[in-house]
């Protein structure tokens, strides 16, 4: 597995950026989002990896590995273990998107596999502000599966 | 600076053909403000853009009570319209402006943008449970709709930004009454159940006596309550076209929910007495709202939809349907907390059943 393919890259989440901002026709009728993303993955040896992703208008504007703490600098975070991010990523490769309850809305709501979290709630409710848009970056890793790149 | 005018305009007539007088003061300079010229940021020009000069600054308590724009040079002779919402802490928040142009900018087509043609035959204790979920939810989502409409009309016309926003949460809500009302024809199903408990929460929301504790109970409590029922309709939507109603749903309902809880907050910090009336607002509308979501048919209608099948709502439904209660109380007292509420002291709510211990706060996200 090359380093662009492991969902826990700066890589990976570049190529999540630039996939959304080659598709401005889709994203232009979920409409406008504001909203500083933090990620979360644990992993159980490698130390745990951190990531923001900036998101503006129709676009991906940011994607920025973070130090230790960084990831609750953002609006809001979503934070989980690195199996349960792969199964999602997996699923979406699989059905050429989240399906059933490997949805980022989903999997936030049920257990503690991701969850997410931040300290201003106004933060957190912009997730589910921009849900559609968030879901349709992630559901892109379909569209890089399918080029070869996941 | 007033709108002088470059030229002296003296050439202009006095009468028209039919011999009525003529006024020419808007062409010769009045006392609004010309030349602002707001610049477009990358999307557009937006209302936060044209917020420059007087015509960004939005008065405490407006002088006119006229539907005269903002900033414009306002004939003292304009009639009274009978506002009574006169004072912007009864309607301001802090994110209006920049929540008005996210809903423009968000707006979705229940008829369009929903993939109806992937609808397929269902069991029929899944199409039974969607059609009363759906049944209970078109049946109050118009309240959000005719809530502001009802306090609209008393608003001063210098808060135009929050009453602008006010009517993208009528579209929102009229979407929503649409989307859920064609979920439950959709699929060989039909609407079901109306009880008494839904209908008693929109009444003590459309009588609240006062817009902010109007809206404290509707943005804050019933619709931060119905964006949780929302995840949950995403979670156990038992095809796509739920999954992307309920999306796209839950998007506009946390709006209008970041609007009631800045709102809360800009009120009280403007008017600190003002709390108490919200909190007895909340008082009676969280007993109410307990009765609402432990009605029968919404109850069980999600736990069926949790559960995956009827016969396993006791072992798998009601478990989980517990955990998430959980989730949505908590996330209730945080947007309290975060509007200037303590509401974790006060609640009648049964947090301790919950699992949520009251002198330890609230428990992080």
């Amino acid at each position: 597995m090359t380093e662009g393919n492991r969902i826990d890259s700066v890589d990976f989440f570049d190529s999540l950026a630039a996939n959304m901002n080659s598709r401005p026709t889709e994203y232009e009728v979920l409409g406008d989002v504001d909203i500083d993303l933090g990620l979360l993955m644990r992993r159980r040896d490698d130390g745990d990896f951190r990531l923001r992703l900036r998101f503006e208008g129709i676009e991906c504007t940011g994607v920025a590995e973070a130090e230790d703490g960084d990831e609750k600098l953002a609006d809001c975070y979503l934070d989980g273990d690195i199996d349960a991010w792969q199964a999602m990523f997996d699923d979406i490769a699989d059905n050429g998107r989240a399906v059933g309850r490997q949805t980022i809305n989903s999997l936030t709501l049920v257990g503690e596999a991701i969850r997410v979290r931040g300290d201003d709630p106004l933060g957190i409710d912009k997730f589910f502000r921009y849900n559609q848009t968030m879901q349709a970056f992630l559901d892109g890793a379909a569209q890089l599966a399918s080029a070869g790149a996941g | 600076m007033g709108a002088v005018a470059d030229r002296s305009y003296d050439r202009l007539p006095e009468y028209n053909p039919l011999g009525m007088p003529l006024d020419w003061a808007w062409l010769r300079g009045v006392g609004s403000e010309w030349g602002v010229r707001p610049k477009p940021s990358a999307r557009g020009l937006t209302m936060m853009d044209i917020a420059v000069g007087s015509y960004g600054e939005v008065p405490e308590q407006p002088q006119h009570r006229s539907m005269a724009p903002r900033g414009c040079d306002i004939d003292g002779e304009t009639p009274d319209m009978g506002y009574i919402l006169n004072r912007k802490s009864q309607v301001w928040s802090e994110n209006v402006a920049e929540l008005y142009e996210e809903a423009v900018a968000r707006q979705w087509s229940a008829t369009r943008d929903i993939p109806w043609g992937e609808l397929r035959e269902l069991p029929d204790d899944i199409e039974h449970a969607i059609c009363q979920l759906c049944t209970t939810l078109s049946e109050i989502e118009m309240i959000a709709a005719d809530l502001p409409a009802k306090w609209m009309w008393r608003m001063n016309h210098d808060f135009v930004e929050a009453k602008m926003f006010l009517c993208t949460q009528i579209m929102d809500e009229a979407r929503h009454t649409e989307v859920f009302r064609k979920r439950a024809l959709a699929n060989g199903g039909g609407l079901l159940k109306s009880r008494s408990g839904a209908s008693s929460l929109l009444r003590t929301i459309i009588e609240a006596k006062t817009y902010t504790q109007a809206s404290a109970l509707m943005h804050l409590l019933g619709e931060g309550f119905i964006l949780d029922v929302f995840r949950q309709g995403e979670l156990i939507a038992p095809t796509d076209v739920e999954k992307k109603i309920f999306r796209m749903a839950m998007q506009d309902e946390a709006r209008h929910v970041a609007y009631g809880t800045l709102h809360i907050r800009y009120s009280i910090e403007h008017d600190p007495d003002v709390a108490e009336e919200i909190h007895e607002a909340l008082d009676h509308g969280e007993g109410v709202l307990m009765e609402f979501g432990t009605q029968p048919d919404l109850t069980t209608a999600i736990a069926l939809l949790l559960a995956g099948s009827a016969d396993d709502v006791e072992e798998k439904g009601f478990p989980m349907q517990q955990a998430m209660a959980v989730k949505l109380l908590t996330s209730y007292l945080a947007r309290c907390e975060r509007a200037g509420l303590n509401r974790l002291e006060r609640t009648l709510l049964p947090v301790e059943m919950l699992g949520i211990d009251r002198q330890q706060g609230i428990p992080a996200a």
